[in-house]
Protein backbone atom coordinates (compact mmCIF):
# COMPACT_ATOMS: atom_id res chain seq x y z
CA UNK A 1 0.00 0.00 0.00
CA UNK A 2 1.23 3.47 -1.13
CA UNK A 3 0.44 6.44 1.12
CA UNK A 4 1.18 10.08 0.25
CA UNK A 5 1.03 12.85 2.85
CA UNK A 6 -0.38 16.44 2.10
CA UNK A 7 0.21 19.32 3.87
CA UNK A 8 -0.85 22.84 4.08
CA UNK A 9 2.28 24.22 5.61
CA UNK A 10 4.89 24.97 2.73
CA UNK A 11 7.60 24.09 5.39
CA UNK A 12 8.46 21.61 8.37
CA UNK A 13 8.81 24.02 10.79
CA UNK A 14 6.60 25.16 13.32
CA UNK A 15 7.68 28.15 15.96
CA UNK A 16 6.84 27.93 19.02
CA UNK A 17 4.89 24.69 19.34
CA UNK A 18 6.23 21.55 21.30
CA UNK A 19 4.56 18.74 22.11
CA UNK A 20 4.53 16.01 24.89
CA UNK A 21 5.02 12.47 23.60
CA UNK A 22 3.73 10.21 26.33
CA UNK A 23 3.99 6.17 26.69
CA UNK A 24 0.62 5.70 24.76
CA UNK A 25 3.09 6.87 21.35
CA UNK A 26 6.10 6.04 22.22
CA UNK A 27 5.45 2.51 22.46
CA UNK A 28 4.12 2.48 18.96
CA UNK A 29 6.96 4.59 17.92
CA UNK A 30 9.49 1.98 19.90
CA UNK A 31 8.17 -1.05 17.71
CA UNK A 32 9.39 1.26 14.72
CA UNK A 33 12.59 1.50 15.89
CA UNK A 34 12.36 5.57 16.06
CA UNK A 35 12.36 6.15 20.09
CA UNK A 36 16.27 6.24 19.59
CA UNK A 37 16.06 8.74 17.65
CA UNK A 38 12.78 10.93 19.56
CA UNK A 39 15.16 10.54 22.78
CA UNK A 40 18.03 12.14 21.54
CA UNK A 41 15.79 15.73 20.29
CA UNK A 42 13.71 15.32 23.60
CA UNK A 43 13.87 16.09 27.34
CA UNK A 44 12.60 13.51 29.91
CA UNK A 45 11.19 15.15 32.74
CA UNK A 46 12.45 14.79 35.77
CA UNK A 47 9.19 15.05 37.86
CA UNK A 48 5.55 16.19 37.45
CA UNK A 49 5.25 18.85 39.48
CA UNK A 50 1.59 20.71 40.62
CA UNK A 51 2.47 24.36 42.22
CA UNK A 52 0.30 26.75 43.62
CA UNK A 53 0.29 29.88 41.47
CA UNK A 54 0.71 32.49 44.17
CA UNK A 55 3.74 31.11 46.58
CA UNK A 56 5.02 28.27 43.98
CA UNK A 57 4.67 25.99 46.87
CA UNK A 58 4.72 22.03 45.35
CA UNK A 59 1.34 20.97 45.79
CA UNK A 60 1.72 17.23 44.42
CA UNK A 61 4.92 15.47 42.88
CA UNK A 62 5.91 12.58 41.24
CA UNK A 63 8.47 11.23 39.56
CA UNK A 64 9.36 11.08 35.98
CA UNK A 65 12.76 10.61 34.91
CA UNK A 66 13.40 10.15 38.66
CA UNK A 67 13.74 6.27 39.68
CA UNK A 68 12.88 5.49 36.34
CA UNK A 69 9.52 5.72 37.72
CA UNK A 70 6.98 6.38 34.70
CA UNK A 71 8.70 4.28 32.17
CA UNK A 72 8.23 1.30 35.32
CA UNK A 73 5.06 2.17 35.22
CA UNK A 74 3.73 2.16 31.66
CA UNK A 75 6.46 0.38 30.07
CA UNK A 76 7.76 2.87 27.81
CA UNK A 77 9.55 6.74 28.28
CA UNK A 78 7.89 10.48 28.27
CA UNK A 79 9.23 12.80 25.72
CA UNK A 80 9.48 16.87 25.25
CA UNK A 81 10.01 17.64 22.15
CA UNK A 82 9.98 20.39 19.14
CA UNK A 83 7.43 19.48 17.04
CA UNK A 84 9.78 20.58 14.01
CA UNK A 85 11.93 17.77 15.73
CA UNK A 86 9.38 15.07 15.48
CA UNK A 87 8.09 16.09 11.87
CA UNK A 88 11.95 15.46 11.25
CA UNK A 89 12.26 12.38 12.57
CA UNK A 90 8.56 10.90 11.09
CA UNK A 91 9.74 12.66 7.73
CA UNK A 92 12.87 10.85 7.24
CA UNK A 93 11.46 7.68 8.58
CA UNK A 94 8.59 8.15 5.87
CA UNK A 95 10.68 9.21 3.23
CA UNK A 96 10.48 12.62 1.58
CA UNK A 97 9.02 11.34 -1.93
CA UNK A 98 5.72 10.79 -0.67
CA UNK A 99 5.64 14.18 1.41
CA UNK A 100 3.58 16.95 -0.59
CA UNK A 101 4.38 20.46 1.14
CA UNK A 102 2.00 23.94 -0.08
CA UNK A 103 -0.81 21.67 -0.55
CA UNK A 104 -4.04 22.87 0.56
CA UNK A 105 -6.98 20.80 0.30
CA UNK A 106 -9.86 22.93 -1.17
CA UNK A 107 -12.16 20.10 -2.90
CA UNK A 108 -13.03 16.69 -2.38
CA UNK A 109 -14.85 14.97 -5.08
CA UNK A 110 -15.87 11.28 -4.93
CA UNK A 111 -15.53 9.33 -8.25
CA UNK A 112 -16.66 5.40 -8.19
CA UNK A 113 -14.13 3.50 -6.17
CA UNK A 114 -11.88 6.35 -5.73
CA UNK A 115 -11.54 9.92 -4.44
CA UNK A 116 -10.67 13.22 -6.27
CA UNK A 117 -8.53 15.92 -4.27
CA UNK A 118 -8.33 19.55 -5.67
CA UNK A 119 -5.54 21.52 -3.96
CA UNK A 120 -5.10 25.28 -3.84
CA UNK A 121 -2.28 25.19 -5.78
CA UNK A 122 -4.17 23.41 -8.55
CA UNK A 123 -3.02 20.00 -7.87
CA UNK A 124 -5.10 17.78 -8.39
CA UNK A 125 -4.81 13.72 -7.25
CA UNK A 126 -6.85 10.30 -6.93
CA UNK A 127 -6.75 8.31 -3.93
CA UNK A 128 -8.35 4.90 -3.13
CA UNK A 129 -9.14 6.13 0.12
CA UNK A 130 -8.76 9.69 2.12
CA UNK A 131 -7.29 9.69 5.83
CA UNK A 132 -7.94 13.61 6.64
CA UNK A 133 -5.60 14.03 9.39
CA UNK A 134 -5.93 18.45 9.25
CA UNK A 135 -7.01 19.45 12.84
CA UNK A 136 -9.99 20.50 14.93
CA UNK A 137 -10.79 22.84 12.26
CA UNK A 138 -10.83 20.21 9.83
CA UNK A 139 -11.95 20.41 5.59
CA UNK A 140 -12.71 16.94 6.01
CA UNK A 141 -14.32 16.49 8.10
CA UNK A 142 -16.90 19.48 7.11
CA UNK A 143 -16.95 17.10 3.68
CA UNK A 144 -18.22 13.71 5.90
CA UNK A 145 -20.82 15.50 8.59
CA UNK A 146 -21.87 18.61 6.82
CA UNK A 147 -21.13 21.28 9.29
CA UNK A 148 -18.68 23.08 11.26
CA UNK A 149 -18.67 20.68 14.15
CA UNK A 150 -15.79 22.83 16.44
CA UNK A 151 -16.51 24.85 19.52
CA UNK A 152 -14.86 27.08 21.02
CA UNK A 153 -14.29 26.32 24.97
CA UNK A 154 -14.17 29.34 26.44
CA UNK A 155 -10.69 29.08 27.26
CA UNK A 156 -8.03 30.39 25.16
CA UNK A 157 -3.47 30.04 25.62
CA UNK A 158 -0.72 32.31 25.26
CA UNK A 159 2.36 30.01 24.48
CA UNK A 160 5.99 30.28 24.31
CA UNK A 161 9.14 28.70 23.81
CA UNK A 162 12.03 30.22 26.46
CA UNK A 163 15.49 29.20 26.68
CA UNK A 164 16.01 27.81 30.23
CA UNK A 165 18.92 30.29 30.98
CA UNK A 166 16.39 32.88 30.59
CA UNK A 167 14.62 31.72 33.43
CA UNK A 168 16.76 31.92 36.66
CA UNK A 169 13.47 32.45 39.06
CA UNK A 170 11.66 29.08 37.85
CA UNK A 171 12.50 25.79 40.59
CA UNK A 172 13.03 22.75 38.74
CA UNK A 173 13.44 24.11 35.33
CA UNK A 174 13.26 20.46 33.75
CA UNK A 175 10.19 19.32 35.37
CA UNK A 176 7.05 19.22 33.77
CA UNK A 177 4.80 21.59 36.05
CA UNK A 178 1.43 23.13 36.56
CA UNK A 179 1.06 26.01 38.21
CA UNK A 180 -3.26 26.12 39.12
CA UNK A 181 -4.42 29.44 39.70
CA UNK A 182 -8.37 31.03 39.26
CA UNK A 183 -9.69 31.07 36.31
CA UNK A 184 -6.04 29.93 34.83
CA UNK A 185 -2.96 27.88 34.72
CA UNK A 186 -0.17 27.63 33.25
CA UNK A 187 1.62 24.52 31.73
CA UNK A 188 5.45 23.81 30.66
CA UNK A 189 8.21 21.47 30.51
CA UNK A 190 11.52 21.35 28.85
CA UNK A 191 12.70 20.15 25.20
CA UNK A 192 15.46 19.49 23.22
CA UNK A 193 18.14 17.04 24.00
CA UNK A 194 19.60 18.96 27.14
CA UNK A 195 16.73 20.82 28.21
CA UNK A 196 17.77 24.20 26.50
CA UNK A 197 14.36 25.13 26.35
CA UNK A 198 11.42 25.34 28.33
CA UNK A 199 7.97 25.09 26.10
CA UNK A 200 4.74 26.84 28.04
CA UNK A 201 1.01 26.91 27.74
CA UNK A 202 -0.94 29.48 29.59
CA UNK A 203 -4.63 29.13 29.62
CA UNK A 204 -7.08 31.52 30.90
CA UNK A 205 -11.08 31.69 30.62
CA UNK A 206 -11.36 34.47 28.30
CA UNK A 207 -12.54 35.86 25.87
CA UNK A 208 -16.20 33.86 26.63
CA UNK A 209 -17.38 34.49 22.92
CA UNK A 210 -14.30 33.89 19.96
CA UNK A 211 -14.77 36.54 17.46
CA UNK A 212 -11.89 36.49 14.84
CA UNK A 213 -11.72 33.91 11.69
CA UNK A 214 -9.10 31.65 12.66
CA UNK A 215 -7.83 29.76 16.17
CA UNK A 216 -5.15 32.85 16.59
CA UNK A 217 -5.59 36.52 17.29
CA UNK A 218 -3.01 39.33 18.06
CA UNK A 219 -3.30 40.94 21.21
CA UNK A 220 -1.75 43.76 22.55
CA UNK A 221 1.83 42.70 23.99
CA UNK A 222 0.86 43.41 27.67
CA UNK A 223 -2.01 41.05 27.42
CA UNK A 224 -0.22 37.43 28.90
CA UNK A 225 1.02 38.95 31.64
CA UNK A 226 -2.10 41.40 32.44
CA UNK A 227 -3.80 37.72 32.38
CA UNK A 228 -1.53 36.77 34.94
CA UNK A 229 -1.18 39.50 37.56
CA UNK A 230 -0.36 38.51 41.20
CA UNK A 231 1.09 35.04 39.88
CA UNK A 232 4.33 34.08 40.96
CA UNK A 233 7.64 35.81 39.88
CA UNK A 234 8.60 32.32 37.54
CA UNK A 235 5.45 32.54 35.94
CA UNK A 236 5.35 36.28 34.95
CA UNK A 237 9.14 35.90 33.75
CA UNK A 238 7.98 32.99 31.87
CA UNK A 239 5.62 35.10 29.51
CA UNK A 240 7.49 38.35 29.88
CA UNK A 241 10.39 36.27 27.75
CA UNK A 242 8.36 34.68 25.50
CA UNK A 243 6.95 38.25 24.49
CA UNK A 244 4.57 36.33 22.22
CA UNK A 245 1.59 38.69 21.32
CA UNK A 246 -0.35 35.51 20.21
CA UNK A 247 -3.44 34.06 21.57
CA UNK A 248 -5.01 30.27 20.70
CA UNK A 249 -8.07 29.42 20.76
CA UNK A 250 -8.88 26.37 22.46
CA UNK A 251 -11.41 24.73 20.59
CA UNK A 252 -12.89 21.25 20.94
CA UNK A 253 -15.10 18.83 18.68
CA UNK A 254 -18.64 18.12 19.71
CA UNK A 255 -18.80 14.14 19.83
CA UNK A 256 -19.34 12.71 16.30
CA UNK A 257 -21.69 9.48 15.64
CA UNK A 258 -19.59 9.07 12.57
CA UNK A 259 -16.13 9.38 11.41
CA UNK A 260 -16.43 8.32 7.83
CA UNK A 261 -18.43 8.64 4.64
CA UNK A 262 -17.72 6.96 1.65
CA UNK A 263 -13.95 5.68 1.26
CA UNK A 264 -12.81 9.15 3.37
CA UNK A 265 -12.02 9.11 7.13
CA UNK A 266 -11.33 11.46 9.54
CA UNK A 267 -8.59 10.76 12.43
CA UNK A 268 -6.99 13.02 15.55
CA UNK A 269 -8.12 16.79 16.67
CA UNK A 270 -10.53 16.36 12.89
CA UNK A 271 -12.06 13.27 14.49
CA UNK A 272 -12.03 13.79 18.23
CA UNK A 273 -10.60 17.62 18.81
CA UNK A 274 -10.43 17.80 22.67
CA UNK A 275 -8.67 20.57 25.44
CA UNK A 276 -5.01 19.36 25.68
CA UNK A 277 -4.54 18.98 29.37
CA UNK A 278 -4.37 15.95 29.14
CA UNK A 279 -1.43 16.56 26.81
CA UNK A 280 -3.14 14.09 24.74
CA UNK A 281 -4.39 15.52 21.67
CA UNK A 282 -1.22 14.41 19.40
CA UNK A 283 -1.10 11.28 21.40
CA UNK A 284 -4.40 9.97 20.36
CA UNK A 285 -3.86 11.19 17.08
CA UNK A 286 -0.87 8.81 17.06
CA UNK A 287 -2.75 5.85 18.70
CA UNK A 288 -5.70 6.77 15.67
CA UNK A 289 -2.68 6.27 13.29
CA UNK A 290 -0.84 2.85 14.15
CA UNK A 291 -5.09 1.58 14.88
CA UNK A 292 -5.87 2.67 11.24
CA UNK A 293 -2.82 1.35 9.78
CA UNK A 294 -2.86 -2.12 11.34
CA UNK A 295 -6.63 -2.84 10.38
CA UNK A 296 -5.96 -1.20 6.61
CA UNK A 297 -3.08 -3.67 6.48
CA UNK A 298 -5.10 -6.19 6.86
CA UNK A 299 -7.92 -5.37 4.70
CA UNK A 300 -8.64 -5.20 0.71
CA UNK A 301 -10.13 -2.54 -1.33
CA UNK A 302 -13.40 -4.10 -1.17
CA UNK A 303 -14.14 -3.71 2.35
CA UNK A 304 -13.12 -0.66 2.94
CA UNK A 305 -16.19 1.16 5.02
CA UNK A 306 -15.67 -2.22 7.24
CA UNK A 307 -12.65 -1.19 8.03
CA UNK A 308 -13.44 2.41 8.69
CA UNK A 309 -16.58 1.09 10.88
CA UNK A 310 -14.09 -1.07 12.80
CA UNK A 311 -11.63 2.13 13.26
CA UNK A 312 -14.42 3.89 14.71
CA UNK A 313 -15.74 1.12 17.32
CA UNK A 314 -11.89 0.46 18.10
CA UNK A 315 -11.67 4.47 18.86
CA UNK A 316 -14.91 6.37 20.18
CA UNK A 317 -15.31 5.23 23.57
CA UNK A 318 -11.58 5.83 24.45
CA UNK A 319 -11.14 9.18 22.90
CA UNK A 320 -14.46 10.34 23.96
CA UNK A 321 -13.57 9.54 27.43
CA UNK A 322 -10.30 11.37 27.68
CA UNK A 323 -12.02 14.23 25.95
CA UNK A 324 -14.83 14.85 28.17
CA UNK A 325 -11.58 14.07 31.10
CA UNK A 326 -9.50 16.83 29.36
CA UNK A 327 -12.51 19.18 30.11
CA UNK A 328 -13.25 18.67 33.98
CA UNK A 329 -9.52 18.69 33.76
CA UNK A 330 -9.66 22.25 33.10
CA UNK A 331 -12.05 23.37 35.68
CA UNK A 332 -10.42 21.76 38.25
CA UNK A 333 -6.81 23.54 37.47
CA UNK A 334 -8.74 26.99 37.13
CA UNK A 335 -10.46 26.30 40.54
CA UNK A 336 -9.99 29.63 43.38
CA UNK A 337 -8.43 29.13 46.42
CA UNK A 338 -10.79 27.94 49.15
CA UNK A 339 -11.98 24.59 49.96
CA UNK A 340 -12.81 23.26 46.74
CA UNK A 341 -8.83 23.78 45.63
CA UNK A 342 -8.22 22.18 48.88
CA UNK A 343 -10.29 19.07 47.99
CA UNK A 344 -8.53 19.24 44.54
CA UNK A 345 -4.58 19.74 46.18
CA UNK A 346 -5.10 16.73 48.51
CA UNK A 347 -6.23 13.73 45.55
CA UNK A 348 -3.76 16.04 43.14
CA UNK A 349 -0.87 13.26 44.23
CA UNK A 350 -2.96 10.28 42.85
CA UNK A 351 -3.05 11.35 39.18
CA UNK A 352 -0.63 9.04 37.53
CA UNK A 353 -2.64 6.42 39.19
CA UNK A 354 -6.32 7.74 38.35
CA UNK A 355 -4.93 8.23 34.50
CA UNK A 356 -2.88 5.38 34.50
CA UNK A 357 -5.84 3.74 31.59
CA UNK A 358 -4.48 6.58 29.27
CA UNK A 359 -0.79 6.24 29.59
CA UNK A 360 -0.68 2.22 29.75
CA UNK A 361 -2.77 2.10 26.81
CA UNK A 362 -1.19 -0.31 24.33
CA UNK A 363 -2.77 0.13 20.55
CA UNK A 364 -1.36 -3.29 19.36
CA UNK A 365 -3.19 -5.39 22.80
CA UNK A 366 -6.33 -3.05 21.50
CA UNK A 367 -6.45 -4.71 17.83
CA UNK A 368 -5.48 -8.34 19.67
CA UNK A 369 -8.35 -7.88 22.10
CA UNK A 370 -10.85 -7.03 18.91
CA UNK A 371 -8.98 -10.85 17.35
CA UNK A 372 -9.79 -12.57 20.35
CA UNK A 373 -13.43 -11.34 20.46
CA UNK A 374 -13.87 -11.90 17.08
CA UNK A 375 -12.08 -15.31 17.04
CA UNK A 376 -14.38 -16.42 20.11
CA UNK A 377 -17.50 -15.13 18.51
CA UNK A 378 -17.28 -17.10 15.27
CA UNK A 379 -15.94 -20.16 17.51
CA UNK A 380 -19.19 -19.79 19.08
CA UNK A 381 -21.30 -19.90 15.93
CA UNK B 1 -40.23 1.46 20.07
CA UNK B 2 -41.79 1.01 23.10
CA UNK B 3 -40.05 1.91 27.08
CA UNK B 4 -39.99 -1.90 27.62
CA UNK B 5 -38.20 -2.36 24.41
CA UNK B 6 -35.71 0.50 25.04
CA UNK B 7 -35.28 -1.07 28.52
CA UNK B 8 -34.62 -4.49 26.91
CA UNK B 9 -32.05 -2.92 25.21
CA UNK B 10 -30.13 -0.43 27.61
CA UNK B 11 -30.05 -4.51 29.43
CA UNK B 12 -28.45 -5.82 27.04
CA UNK B 13 -25.51 -3.21 26.28
CA UNK B 14 -25.26 -3.08 30.48
CA UNK B 15 -24.77 -6.75 30.04
CA UNK B 16 -21.95 -6.08 26.72
CA UNK B 17 -20.58 -3.32 28.12
CA UNK B 18 -19.93 -3.98 32.52
CA UNK B 19 -21.10 -8.03 32.83
CA UNK B 20 -24.37 -6.88 34.48
CA UNK B 21 -26.88 -9.41 34.38
CA UNK B 22 -29.85 -8.31 32.48
CA UNK B 23 -32.20 -9.42 35.01
CA UNK B 24 -30.63 -6.81 37.24
CA UNK B 25 -31.15 -4.10 35.03
CA UNK B 26 -34.72 -3.02 35.37
CA UNK B 27 -36.45 0.18 35.32
CA UNK B 28 -36.14 1.74 38.78
CA UNK B 29 -32.80 0.55 39.00
CA UNK B 30 -30.25 3.22 39.71
CA UNK B 31 -26.54 3.21 37.92
CA UNK B 32 -25.13 3.72 40.68
CA UNK B 33 -26.63 0.54 42.32
CA UNK B 34 -25.31 -1.19 39.37
CA UNK B 35 -21.62 -0.08 40.33
CA UNK B 36 -21.96 2.42 37.23
CA UNK B 37 -19.32 5.04 37.56
CA UNK B 38 -18.77 7.83 35.45
CA UNK B 39 -16.50 6.34 32.83
CA UNK B 40 -17.95 3.41 32.27
CA UNK B 41 -20.90 5.21 31.93
CA UNK B 42 -19.45 6.86 29.44
CA UNK B 43 -19.06 3.46 28.07
CA UNK B 44 -22.97 2.91 28.18
CA UNK B 45 -23.56 6.00 26.33
CA UNK B 46 -21.28 5.26 23.47
CA UNK B 47 -22.09 1.37 23.35
CA UNK B 48 -26.39 2.99 23.50
CA UNK B 49 -25.32 5.88 20.86
CA UNK B 50 -23.99 3.45 18.47
CA UNK B 51 -27.08 1.32 18.81
CA UNK B 52 -29.74 3.58 18.35
CA UNK B 53 -27.86 5.82 15.83
CA UNK B 54 -28.78 8.35 17.94
CA UNK B 55 -26.34 11.33 19.54
CA UNK B 56 -25.94 11.94 23.43
CA UNK B 57 -24.49 15.25 24.36
CA UNK B 58 -21.74 15.06 26.80
CA UNK B 59 -24.09 17.79 28.80
CA UNK B 60 -27.11 15.37 29.35
CA UNK B 61 -26.21 12.19 29.73
CA UNK B 62 -24.66 12.66 33.44
CA UNK B 63 -28.50 13.26 34.76
CA UNK B 64 -29.48 9.99 33.57
CA UNK B 65 -29.76 8.65 37.49
CA UNK B 66 -31.49 5.35 36.97
CA UNK B 67 -32.31 3.52 33.73
CA UNK B 68 -35.91 4.96 33.59
CA UNK B 69 -34.17 7.85 32.88
CA UNK B 70 -31.67 6.98 30.00
CA UNK B 71 -34.94 4.86 28.57
CA UNK B 72 -37.13 8.19 28.57
CA UNK B 73 -34.18 10.40 27.04
CA UNK B 74 -33.90 7.67 24.32
CA UNK B 75 -37.88 7.14 23.72
CA UNK B 76 -37.98 10.84 23.13
CA UNK B 77 -35.28 11.25 20.92
CA UNK B 78 -35.80 8.24 18.09
CA UNK B 79 -39.12 10.22 18.66
CA UNK B 80 -37.77 13.19 17.66
CA UNK B 81 -35.35 11.57 15.12
CA UNK B 82 -38.52 10.06 13.24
Amino acid sequence: MTANVFEQAPELTEIGAAIALSANANREYARLGLLDDLAAASTIPTELIYRDWRDARRVASLPVAKDNAYVDQFGAPYFGIHRADLQKTLSTAFGLENLHLGCRLVNIIEDGDSVVLEFANGRVERADIVVGADGVRSTVRRWITGSDDAIYSGTSAFRGIVPTENLPSLPDPHAIQFWMGPDAHLLHYAIGGTGELVNFFAVVETPKIWLPEGTIAEVHEDVPIASFRGWHPAVIEMIRAAASPLRWALFTVRPLLHWYRGRIVILGDAAHGMLPHHGQGANTSIEDAFTLAALLAESSSDDVQDTFARFQALRRTRTRKIQRSSRVTSSMLHLPDGPKAQARDAKVGRVRDDFAWIHGFDVQKSLEAVDRRATASAGAV
Amino acid sequence: MSRSEVTAQIADVLSNVSSIDPSEAVSEKSFAELDIDSMTMLEVVVAIEDRFGLLIPDDDWPRFTTIDDLALYIETATLTVS
